[in-house]
């Protein structure tokens, strides 16, 4: 079996190049001690196996999800590199390639987008390119799949001749040449290290790679680690990079071709005037979120949603009944599944189409290029509590889901920064909450709807940005943000790679209602059948209203009086969605308007607010809770999530109801 | 779009110079700025036929402020 690494900067087509080459692919896991999933594939009628690195600017990393890269240079020996390049910004992309090919491993270099480079007016002689970086050079467009069938070929063939000269050699300055050869000579020597790597290693410790640096302490490597005070006053990193630069300038200046110049770039020039101006910018911005979210949640999402719901709560609920009935089946059984797993898995499983279009939409932002727009023009409100423009699109995702937008914050380059961004989203109102705040305000806040709701949205937004600066100030971030956003050529978004990127987002989610939500709503099921004295058949008797009691002391406080939203509340944990469900079965209620009617009742509009607070607020749902954990890679983050939304949300409810009742 | 020289990288963080090295821009490096953002918000810069954006106090140093 063959394997072959693809490996290259971000933004240089390097997926959809993954998707095209590979007819099937899957995620073997995560890499060795970062949540970056690790995605393999097959090529077609071959047992070559690609395997795709996450996109990187240098093999000396910043984020540890870059570290990856180095680390499985380290660590493993690919029998090729592809190295993919953006063929319109050849010279950043040459200085990775440059780092890869002093590695002595069978490279060979695709020229990426083509099509951009020649529309530009410019192209590169491959001979020239080839010979001067001493391994093959392709071209391919992998959006409209040009040369990859030639590149398929090159793939599966035998490698052993690909760089038959043995890896690339740059004349460094003179103190530099003699520093590397001096130290892989030692290594070779006492270390046994095969040359080619030893003389690799030599190079990047010089050039101050951190994981290499590490690599070096870990297995005590003497002759780097005792001159390593030496080479970094010497400022040899600098002269390393400098004379990296001046051979990529000079092999691009021969290998350059003019070609007549068409009107391409000036398109994106174009868009950008617009999207990006700075006065005009924002609201742009605004718009096209809330374009997003029309047709997430009310143009195509919900009315597919609420088709899915009709058809679940109706036929489906009604076909079950019927065919356990049908059966014998007990009626304890017949309980569990129709008023359980279907009402709770069901309900749960009714927000697919939402989340799908949510994703599609996010996809297409993502494809077409936008998003490194969208980061551009909020850095500055971000910059205030210590974030950048990369963590405003996981809080705008957070609105219809955050799970989802939790997920988005890996783009985020600082550890710290983006677990800021991950204990945040919580705060941020998915679209699950609505459903509860829609019964609350109808039945307390008739006259003034959507000021409560719009009102409880930016209570979320601030509550996330305070907890930002005050984490800001608590984990001592004294780093910079690195904000270094690359914006990248506009493209017509293609309906194959926005699938792509819906279903790797999504499928996660579909995963969960079949496990843990599956496993949640049994449990909810058991707590609201089953009493102290077994199964019981009145609510009042059960675990949940006899937690509800137990509980109502505490909730007191804030206004609330009746254990019946407790209980809810309980269960709200599972799924946010099904707090107003759970509230119907809990309050004996049959529809919506009588709910309604109850909650009025038992309700003042203060003690209704700061439930609506407290909703807003408190422990996070199960998927958001398991995300925490599988994105920070650590229990105790999801359980401080937990904890902190407690906290908060009580405090905050408590001092509405208390502040509110004096006032009154 | 008005056409400026990096003059240098002194003051900046480590990771944000290594991320500009790695961008392709160096010491002498020709750049456009493209666009400016109120209030000191980041700029859009142009080099080697990329354009990236950038925190303003990044931009001020690297024109030599």
């Amino acid at each position: 079996m063959t394997t072959v690494a693809l490996l290259g900067n971000p933004n240089t087509g390097k997926t959809t190049l993954f998707n095209e080459l590979t007819d099937k692919y899957e995620y073997v896991g995560n890499w060795t001690g970062v949540t970056v999933e690790k995605k393999v594939g097959q090529i077609r009628h071959s047992d070559t196996v690609v395997v795709d690195l996450p996109g990187i600017y240098s093999l000396n990393p910043i984020t540890k999800d870059e570290s990856v890269v180095t680390n499985y240079l380290l660590k493993d020996k690919p029998d090729l590199i592809l190295n993919v390049t953006n063929a319109s910004q050849l010279k950043r992309n040459l200085l990775l390639s440059i780092e890869v090919l002093e590695l002595g491993l069978p490279v060979i270099i695709t020229l990426n987008m083509i099509d951009d480079l020649k529309r530009s007016g410019h192209y590169y002689n491959l001979e020239t390119l080839s010979k001067s970086l001493g391994c093959p050079v392709k071209t391919t467009n992998a959006r409209s799949k040009e040369g990859l069938e030639q590149l398929k070929t090159e793939l599966i063939q035998d490698n052993v001749q690909v760089n038959a000269n043995g890896p690339l050699k740059l004349n460094y300055p003179l103190m530099v040449s003699q520093a590397i050869r001096q130290a892989d000579q030692a290594l070779v020597k006492d270390y046994n290290i095969e040359p080619h790597f030893a003389h690799w290693l030599a190079i990047q410790f010089i050039n101050q790679n951190k994981v290499v640096r590490k690599y070096a302490k870990t297995h005590q490597l003497k002759p780097l680690l005792s001159q390593q005070a030496y080479y970094d006053a010497q400022k040899f990193a600098d002269q390393i990079f400098e004379t990296r630069l001046s051979f990529i300038e000079t092999t691009l200046a021969a290998a350059t071709e003019q070609l007549q110049s068409t009107q391409h770039v000036e398109l994106t020039s174009k868009i950008d005037k617009i999207v990006t101006h700075p006065v005009f910018g924002l609201p742009i911005f605004v718009g096209v979120f809330y374009l997003m979210f029309k047709l997430s949640f009310d143009w195509v999402g919900t009315p597919i949603s609420t088709e899915l719901d009709k058809l679940l709560s109706g036929p489906i609920s009604t076909w079950a009944t019927q065919f356990l009935t049908q059966v014998g089946a007990l009626p304890m059984l017949r309980s569990l599944i129709v008023n359980g797993l279907i009402a709770g898995v069901g309900g749960v499983l009714v927000f697919i189409p939402q989340i799908f279009v949510l994703f599609a939409c996010i996809s297409i932002l993502e494809d077409s290029g936008y998003m490194a727009r969208a980061a551009l023009v909020t850095d500055r409100i971000m910059e205030m509590i210590g974030l950048n423009g990369k963590a405003f699109i996981p809080l705008i995702i957070g609105f219809g889901c955050n799970v989802t937008g939790i997920m988005a914050a890996r783009t985020i380059e600082q550890p710290k920064e983006r677990l800021i961004t991950t204990l945040i989203s919580p705060f941020m109102s998915c679209s699950a909450r609505l459903p509860i705040y829609s019964l609350f305000v109808a039945a307390l806040f008739p006259r003034n709807q959507a000021v409560i709701v719009l009102s409880i949205y930016f209570l979320g937004i601030a509550v996330a940005l305070l907890m930002a600066k005050f984490y800001h100030v608590l984990f001592k971030v004294k780093e910079h943000s690195v904000f270094i956003v690359e914006l990248p050529e506009y493209h017509i978004p293609r309906l194959d790679i926005i699938w792509h990127g819906t279903w790797d987002k999504g499928k996660g989610f579909i995963k969960k209602a079949g496990t843990i939500i599956f496993a949640g709503t049994v449990l909810i099921w058991l707590l609201s059948n089953f009493g102290v004295h077994g199964y019981v058949t009145g609510i009042n008797q059960s675990f949940a209203a006899n937690l509800g009691k137990i509980l109502l002391p505490i909730f007191r406080p804030m206004g609330v009086t009746t254990w019946q939203p407790i209980s809810a509340l309980l269960t709200g944990v599972l799924a946010k969605e099904v707090i107003s469900s759970s509230m119907m079965v809990l309050f004996h209620t049959s529809n919506q308007a009588a709910l309604i009617g109850v909650l009025s009742g038992s309700f003042t509009t203060l003690s209704a607010y700061a439930l609506l607070v407290f909703i807003l607020l408190y422990i996070p749902c199960f998927a958001t809770i398991g995300t925490i954990k599988s994105e920070t890679g650590s229990a105790k983050w999801a359980a401080y999530s937990v904890v902190s939304g407690l906290v908060i949300s009580y405090g905050l409810a408590f001092l509405i109801f208390q502040i509110g009742s004096l006032l009154a | 779009m008005r056409k400026f020289v990096i003059q240098q990288f002194t003051g900046l963080d480590d990771s944000t110079v290594q991320r500009l090295h790695s961008l392709g821009l160096q010491t002498g490096s020709p750049f456009w700025a493209v666009r400016f953002y109120p209030f000191h918000g980041p700029v859009i810069i142009q080099a080697d036929d990329q354009r990236i954006g950038i925190r303003y106090t990044v931009f001020h140093t690297l024109i030599g402020g």
